[in-house]
């Protein structure tokens, strides 16, 4: 059996609020450059980016063939045009409207079987003049040129041609119930025209022909035939099934690859830089790490971020402070990084060292969420409770604003509740927020494990849009207002004094 | 074939129509759609609205049903009719049909004939059936079996078979000709197409089907069945021997009992379809001495729309006349018409929907339920209601069963109970039986009836139980507890509107 497997989905189903995450982290953005408006390559890309599943083994599995095709960018062109072309015609050419009719299936297999097998041709010797150096790659090849010979060619074309449109059909039956006929079986026609066998025949052949105005015997003819092909007809139509089936699945998984070469493409005409992530369980590392979806929007590098860090069993990242500083472009920057990571893709920053290939969710505050009610919070802690469901040890969560629908008083304690338990059930989180409450309980009990970052300001107070390591200071807000106050030579009365 | 024995009906006697407004008020018409499905057999409707005139009639066919709701006897006497009516349809066919198929559908009647008496008569035989009527028809069955001309029919149907079956031919069809000729040797075609493509993995699999649009006994079939017997002398002679030598297949007894016994297989699949730990059927026993107890009657065509209460009544039949008052809604008109077809089908000699069910068999049942309000009718629904009650009154005796249903309620309620006490003590004089249902309190506690209940639901007092229990009257009206939940009692609306 022909077997090569480019992708290795497995059974990953998606995760389960892929929805969220694609809007969230505007994926639709990074597949609209990566499939051109190839709508195959953009549904592939999306499948693998949104997998729930992954392991190092398959990053590295298509880390290897990511680069290989970027080597043999022209065979894996070709082979893909092919498979596409192929599918098409076959769609435009065969024409199997129902079922229940099996001598139009037979006769339409046939016929598809016949373009199809002439690309089996081509394909091979497309594969055989490339250089495959993966194991992905290697794998489709060996399997092809083990399975398929020019036998295969030639008993494939002479069957259908045996079964094409207008040729005679050649069976055994019996007699069952009513006398009726049963049990028929289509056989391998006799060489006609024989001499010997006319000869041979005579006498043992009872012949007759139906009168061209006998309509209603035609048709009984047109219907025992039929009937006949009945038998075969699922056999073909199988055999066929399966041959497209093959063609279906070369392209789909040929068009990640596409996806692949088009986004090279992009890169090096932005100049983003290019690496393919590692993993290092110790490690949450990043080296001017930029959003890819905000430089596919302004087509230019936009400003990267770099954090390297320590990572025992799981991170919480805080993010607070001032808005419009970059805090959400560094969340999807990361978020964007991870899926790609996991899909074995380059991602575009000098480094990335992850800890885990876990599995993204996000959780972003949406704009009706931002009124205060209790049921615009029960919305939103039922639409966390539904990522809460498939989150597994190593996955990341991506929050932007979470609990913002309630007083930050009790959004604290809800907070501190839901991170706690998250982190310390080994699931990482990346956390935009504003609860002032939590940040400081949280990362005073979590200091090990917690990195707070706020918007980089220079002395002069420019925005640098780079986020940078953040402190703790208690006491913070009273010694503000005395400074201010003092400033501006107003005194508090009656006001403590500390 | 001569028997030279006589069939006893399985069905005992017939009964003699029922009256259509009883039909219709106990809503026995709709009961019989359940039961009878799509069967559209007059002759088996029929048998379904003639109640019985004796209660010998009656036990005789209850006793067949106590053979039959075993389920060993059950499939026997299915399996039995199923082959029967096979056969029968056989011989129908061959009036239509060419010679050719003529041979094989006289064939195939016989095969099936055989086949259905033989498997009956020795399933029946250690089946240890009780009831006279089947005990009549293994005798019936036993005298055919034991037929010289059965034994013959037998010998010589089974060398026909034999013959037919060793029948094989090749078939060729090429434009409008077809050849025939003896099978020798040929190449699976389908085989050798799903070994060629088995190399690619499976695809979308389809089944192709073939739906005859012809008959499979056409011109056509019979002329290649002529080239068939052509090659196949010796198989053909012995077809048409067979034929000639047998004509008539089917006793005339066995095919009135095919008929007849389907009366018992419609019923026992219905109970079938019913029945449920909760949803059980009994088989009715005849009280000589008036007394009546039922125990868990439920309504069967409720049972469409999902779970049903289970009532209980009794009486030792001295009290003869039960009144039934109680909350709205309650479930008191259901349960007088439950109980009404629970009777009916004891008529029919039916099992009952019950666990227990003792009960008088009823010589008649008549029912005053309220009139549809019609314009064109002269007559006011007071007087039709007085003249159905003393319609009733003119026939009734000490087997009859009432059940009337609001009667006299378009009168003050005093000239109502006036009206009613009048109609009960003639019944009762009469020693008739009558189900009385009522808003009128009052006639509960008239000296000879029993008086029953509509109780409320034990956790809400504002909904029925639909269980109908012996007791008086409530005191308390629901209607003022409704009033009362809105504060629209007198108390109430002066203190608001103060």
């Amino acid at each position: 059996m022909i077997h090569f497997d480019l992708l290795k989905i497995g059974n990953s189903p998606k995760i389960t609020t892929a929805e969220d995450v694609r809007a969230d982290l505007e994926l639709d953005k990074i597949i609209g450059i990566a499939s051109n408006k190839d709508r195959l390559v953009a549904e592939t890309w999306l499948e693998v980016l949104l997998l729930r599943d992954s392991s190092e083994d398959i990053m590295r599995y298509r880390q290897e063939a990511v680069k290989d095709a970027l080597v043999n960018r022209e065979a894996v062109q070709k082979m893909y045009l092919l498979a596409r072309e192929a599918i098409e015609k076959a769609r435009r050419e065969v024409f199997i409207p129902r079922l229940d009719d099996p001598t139009l299936v037979v006769y339409e297999t046939s016929k598809g079987i016949e373009i199809l097998v002439d690309a089996v041709e081509k394909l091979l010797t497309i594969l055989t003049s490339a250089k495959f150096s993966s194991k992905a790659f290697s794998e489709l090849m060996s399997s092809l040129t083990e399975n398929i010979d020019s036998e295969f060619i030639s008993s494939a074309r002479n069957i259908a041609k045996i079964l094409a449109y207008g040729e005679g059909i050649d069976f055994s039956v019996n007699i069952g119930n009513y006398n009726c006929l049963k049990n028929p079986v289509l056989l391998v026609p006799k060489e006609r025209n024989s001499l010997i066998s006319k000869i041979l025949s005579i006498g043992k052949e009872y012949t007759f022909s139906i009168d061209p105005r006998d309509e209603a015997g035609l048709q009984v003819l047109a219907d025992i035939k039929r009937w006949v092909l009945s038998q075969i007809a699922t056999t073909m139509l199988n055999a066929y099934n399966r041959l497209r089936n093959f063609f279906e699945d070369l392209a789909k998984q040929l068009s990640f690859y596409i996806g692949v070469i088009n986004m090279n493409d992009f890169f090096e005409k932005i100049g983003l830089p290019k690496t393919y992530p590692e993993v290092n369980p110790r490690k949450l590392s990043f080296e001017n790490l930029y959003c890819l979806s905000l430089a596919i929007s302004t087509l230019s590098k936009p400003t990267p971020n770099t954090l390297d860090s320590d990572v025992d069993g799981s991170f919480a990242i805080l993010i607070t402070g001032a808005n419009r500083g970059g805090k959400t472009t560094f969340l999807k920057a990361i978020g964007q990084a991870l899926l790609l990571t996991r899909a074995g893709l380059f991602v575009p920053a000098e480094s990335f060292i992850i800890p885990t290939p876990g599995a993204i969710y996000t959780h972003f505050l949406r704009e009706e969420e931002r009124r205060m009610s209790y049921g615009k919070f029960e919305d939103e802690i039922r639409r966390f409770r539904s990522i809460v469901d498939s989150l597994k040890r190593g996955d990341y969560i991506l929050m932007d604003e979470s609990f913002s629908s309630t007083n930050p008083v009790e959004a604290s304690i809800v907070a501190e509740n839901i991170v706690s338990a998250i982190v310390d059930s080994g699931i990482n989180v990346a956390y935009i927020t504003f609860l002032h409450d939590f940040i400081y309980r949280f990362t005073n009990r979590y200091s090990k494990k917690t990195v707070l970052l706020v918007p980089e300001r220079l002395k002069d107070g420019t925005r640098t849009f780079r986020l940078v390591r953040g402190f703790i200071q208690p006491g913070y807000a009273m010694e503000l207002w005395r400074k201010i106050s003092a400033t501006l030579s107003y005194s508090t009365s009656p006001s403590p004094t500390v | 074939m001569g028997v030279g024995m006589e069939y006893k009906s399985i069905l005992g006697e017939r009964g003699r129509a029922v009256d259509e407004q009883v039909l219709y008020d106990l809503r026995i018409s709709e009961l019989l759609e359940d039961i009878l499905g799509r069967e559209r057999d007059e002759f088996l409707r029929s048998l379904y609205l003639e109640p019985l005139n004796n209660e010998e009639i009656a036990v005789f066919r209850l006793n067949v049903f106590r053979d039959l709701m075993r389920n060993e006897v059950y499939n026997a006497v299915e399996n039995f009719v199923e082959k029967i009516r096979e056969s029968i349809d056989y011989i129908e066919l061959e009036k239509e049909a060419y010679e050719q198929h003529k041979l094989g559908l006289h064939l195939d009647a016989a095969l099936s004939y055989i086949e259905a008496i033989e498997s009956f008569y020795n399933d029946l035989k250690v089946l240890g059936i009780r009831s006279q009527g089947l005990l009549n028809f293994l005798n019936y069955l036993q005298s055919i079996v034991e037929s010289r001309s059965f034994r013959l029919m037998k010998e010589r149907v089974y060398e026909a078979k034999k013959a037919r079956d060793g029948i094989k031919i090749r078939v060729k069809i090429i434009g409008n000709r077809i050849k025939v000729r003896r099978y020798d040797e040929g190449e699976d075609l389908s085989a050798i197409i799903k070994n060629l493509f088995s190399r690619f993995k499976e695809g979308e699999v389809e089944e192709v089907k073939h739906i005859s649009v012809t008959s499979e006994m056409s011109h056509i079939h019979a002329a290649i069945l002529e080239g068939a017997f052509k090659f196949y002398r010796k198989e053909y002679e012995i077809l048409k021997r067979f034929m000639e030598d047998f004509q008539k297949i089917v006793d005339d007894g066995v095919m009135r009992f095919a008929k007849e016994v389907k009366f018992y297989l419609t019923y026992v699949r219905y109970m079938k379809k019913v029945m449920q730990p909760e949803y059980l059927f009994t088989i009715p026993n005849f009280t000589c001495d008036g007394s009546i107890n039922v125990k868990n009657f439920y309504n069967l065509l409720l049972l469409r729309s999902g779970r049903v209460v289970h009532n209980d009544i009794s009486t030792d039949g001295v009290k003869r006349v039960f009144v039934i008052t109680g909350m709205n809604s309650g479930g008191k008109t259901t349960f007088a018409i439950s109980f009404g077809q629970l009777a009916y089908l004891s008529t029919l000699g039916l099992p009952v929907p019950a666990t227990e069910a003792s009960l008088p068999f009823f010589t008649s049942i008549m029912t005053a339920f309220p009139a549809r309000e019609d314009p064109r009718e002269s007559m006011s629904r007071l007087e039709q209601d007085i003249t159905k009650a003393l319609k009733i009154l003119k026939q009734a005796n000490s087997t009859t069963l009432v059940i009337a249903n609001e009667l006299f309620s378009t009168t003050t309620s005093e000239e109502g109970f006036q009206l009613a006490r009048l109609f009960l003590s003639e019944l009762n004089r009469k020693r008739a039986y009558c189900l009385f249902v009522t808003f009128i309190p009052g006639v509960a506690s008239i000296d000879f009836t029993i008086s029953l209940v509509a109780m409320p639901s034990p956790e809400d007092p504002m909904k029925p139980s639909y269980k109908i229990l012996p007791g008086s009257p409530p005191s308390e009206y629901m209607a003022v507890r409704i009033a009362a939940k809105h504060r629209l009692l007198y108390n109430h609306l002066r203190e608001m509107l103060r």
